[in-house]
């Protein structure tokens, strides 16, 4: 997406050396990659606002956060976790579909081991410890059949998400386990110095995973992987291990966020927990900017992308528009997102526009 | 690779075709569903025998809609697409089809605006994926939510039909044998073996056909292009067969429910996928056959009649569909892989 805009930039300076500095910067700032999505959160965001004073209101209620935006922060968590991990995948140029049904066998996995064992604060540990590990391994199977196999990414996790639910619903055995832990459901429902504990979890695993892949060269390498698995292979980059644990660490996080989203309810409704929700995770990720071809990745992108997803969801809401057309909205911006990402399009707006515009001479060029 | 089909005539090169490399996965669809029939046959043939008219007609009854769709998944995943937005067609095409019903339109028009639905939808997918280079993967995602989101505007409800021509036309059949060994032939698996004739006949007797496979066969389609074939208009067409093929299913589901709902179909495209794969198509297109995918509709069916007779949850067809789904996509990588070692 960046290297052909970083590439006709220049050019497109060069023969106008005289246009307004103001002028070179704002377009600098709108051809960044995250500007429009940051742009149609503002917009909503204020829209929001105006329609409904005291959408942006944040009290404190017993030294906790309250108001929408902690409500929007709190449920962006869920798409974020998803987000950051597809995020990755999708970079090396793979897809994670599994991870809606890995959100329920993680779930299903913990309460089940609670429901068996008993409300004490160390069977929440050791419960989240499971969920976490059962996706982890999960995510390695995944990984296993894409690197080890060869198998493609979209076919390979396709197999899971046909057949988690079937594996969580053996685990609960067709029920919808519910119990009672109170150190579990504060995953979910509770507060740490005031802020949601998901909002605290979700900042706290985007750090260690921008750490994890800005701070060492692991990000460009998985980079390269997507950009030109051959030319990466012959520069010595090892695709397969980084290739497998990508995937570990999507069913990881995965698995996470079937946790912080199941433990406010406490019910592992083995069908409907994380449903669709790959869909949003792929969705998170496109609206950050990042290309599905793979390649370069943005993931200050996915937290742009949960906000803007959820803020979204939220809108609908608050513009007193049935529920149920959410769907219609997310499939408008997706499409919207697609084609504005389009190659041909933007050639023929450019196209268009440098015809409307007859201060380029060297269109010929 | 070497897909491109060429038309024999005589029976007696079947034989050979079974052991050709590039019928192979079709081969192990034919000797599941044998294996299937054999165990069944052996198992649950106490009272009266397993393999009966009865068993097929069932099967047939229960999955022709599923039959219509694999048949337009098998054209997109030959061309190396996919098409995910089938299941929420269906369910819109569902919904249209009560919708109007009560509304109290005419039947003929009813039924042709729910196929016009379901090629607007191949259409709209077609177009994005050939003309502004969407991934079809991503492209027919977002199809499935505008499929949804406008089945939620349709109804929320399921809408029951209770049209007197609708209902004669779900009730017809052509019923053979006697007593408990009866069985029908009903229009929904007419329609739906019409729909694998004329399938077949495009997919492996016309020039468009070879185009099909000639775009999944590499290079993006450009050689297909380079050829003088028309790469670009048959790529959207695949997509808009498919649509077609979904709109039918949708109607050929109501036939069968009497009934719209919002949420029929959800999982339906991967029933769908499944059947295509385990009927022998590459997914890295390039390979697949119309029957190939019809048998898989029959394997995957006679998996439910199975898994319900064992009396085992309904979830255990979950499991074993992702089991049979992973050993023929394995079967198929060793296949592929072998294939590009001897080459």
């Amino acid at each position: 997406m960046s290297a052909p805009t970083a590439a006709r930039a220049p050019r497109a300076a060069a023969p106008q050396p005289r246009r307004p500095s103001l002028l070179a910067d704002l377009r600098r700032v709108t051809r960044h990659q995250l500007f429009w999505p940051v742009a149609a959160l503002v917009v909503l965001v204020l829209a929001c606002g105006v329609y409904s004073p005291g959408f942006l209101d944040v009290t404190i209620k017993d030294d906790h956060l309250f108001g929408q935006p902690i409500d929007i922060l709190r449920q962006s968590v869920t798409p974020l976790l998803l987000g950051l991990g597809m995020c990755l995948v999708i970079a090396t140029g793979g897809i994670d579909l599994s991870v809606g049904a890995v959100m329920a066998i993680s779930l299903a996995v913990s309460l089940t081991y609670i429901d068996a064992t008993g409300p004490g604060t160390g069977t929440a540990l050791v419960a989240v410890a499971i969920g976490l590990v059962t996706a982890l391994l999960i995510g390695a199977f995944n990984g296993f059949l894409v690197t080890a196999l060869g198998i493609q990414p979209f076919i390979a996790t396709m197999i899971l998400m046909v057949a988690g639910r079937g594996i969580a619903m053996l685990v609960t055995e067709g029920q919808i386990t519910t119990t009672a832990s109170p150190a579990f459901k504060s995953i979910g429902s509770g507060f740490v110095l005031g802020v949601p504990t998901p909002v605290v979890i979700g900042a706290v695993v985007f750090v260690l995973v921008t750490v994890l892949v800005r701070r060492t060269a692991l990000g460009m390498l998985v980079e390269s992987i997507g950009i030109n698995r051959e030319a990466s292979r012959l520069a010595g980059v090892r695709a397969r291990g980084l290739e497998w644990s990508v995937y570990a660490i999507c069913g990881l996080l995965a698995g996470l966020a079937g946790l912080v989203y199941g433990a406010p309810t406490m019910a592992a409704d083995a069908n409907n927990i994380g449903l669709m929700k790959e869909l949003d995770a792929i969705m998170v990720v496109v609206l950050g900017g990042t290309r599905l071809d793979g390649g370069k990745f943005s993931l200050a992108g996915v937290v742009v992308g949960s906000l803007l997803l959820t803020t979204i969801e939220r809108a609908v809401i608050i513009f007193h528009i049935p529920s149920q057309v959410t769907p219609l909205f997310k499939a408008l911006v997706l499409i919207i997102v697609c084609l504005a990402a389009s190659e041909r399009l933007r050639k023929a707006v450019t196209g268009a526009v440098g015809r409307l515009v007859p201060a380029r001479p060297q269109e010929a060029s | 690779m070497t897909t491109l089909l060429t038309p024999l005539s005589t029976a007696s090169q079947w034989g050979a075709r079974l052991r050709d490399p590039r019928y192979l996965p079709v081969t192990g669809t034919l000797v599941a569903l044998l294996l299937i029939l054999v165990v069944g046959q052996l198992r649950y043939s106490e009272k009266r025998s397993f393999l009966s008219m009865k068993l097929f007609s069932n099967l047939l009854v229960d999955n022709s809609y599923l039959l219509v769709l694999a048949v337009g998944m098998t054209f997109v995943i030959i061309t190396g697409g996919i098409d995910l937005s089938v299941g929420a067609v269906v369910a819109l095409v569902g919904l249209t089809t009560a919708k109007l019903l009560i509304g109290g339109f005419p039947l003929w028009a009813v039924l042709a605006i729910g196929v016009l639905v379901g090629a607007a939808f191949g259409t709209l997918i077609g177009v994005m994926v050939q003309y502004f280079d969407v991934q079809p993967f991503i492209a027919s995602l977002a199809a499935m939510f505008l499929a949804r989101g406008l089945c939620n505007v349709v109804s929320v409800e399921s809408l029951g039909i209770k049209h007197e021509g609708f209902a004669a036309l779900a009730a017809w059949k052509l019923k053979f044998g006697e007593g408990r060994e009866s069985w029908s032939i009903n229009l929904s698996m007419l329609i739906a073996f019409a729909v694998l004739v004329v399938a077949f006949v495009i997919l492996h007797h016309t020039r468009f056909g070879r185009t099909v496979y000639g775009l999944g066969s590499g290079a993006g389609g450009n050689a297909v292009a380079l050829m003088g074939l028309r790469a670009a208009s048959t790529r959207v067409w695949v997509y808009v067969i498919s649509g077609t093929c979904a709109g039918i299913s949708g109607i050929l589901f109501a036939l069968y429910t009497k009934s719209g709902f919002n949420l029929t179909g959800i999982g339906m495209e991967l029933d769908a996928i499944a059947a295509v794969v385990i009927g022998g198509a590459l997914l890295t297109g390039g390979g697949g056959f119309v029957l190939g995918s019809a048998t898989g509709v029959l394997v995957y069916g006679l998996l439910q009649v199975v898994i319900a007779r064992e009396g085992l949850q309904s979830w255990w067809t979950k499991v074993l569909i992702g089991v049979v789904l992973l050993g023929f996509v394995l079967l198929q990588r060793t296949l592929s892989a072998r294939r590009s070692r001897a080459t």
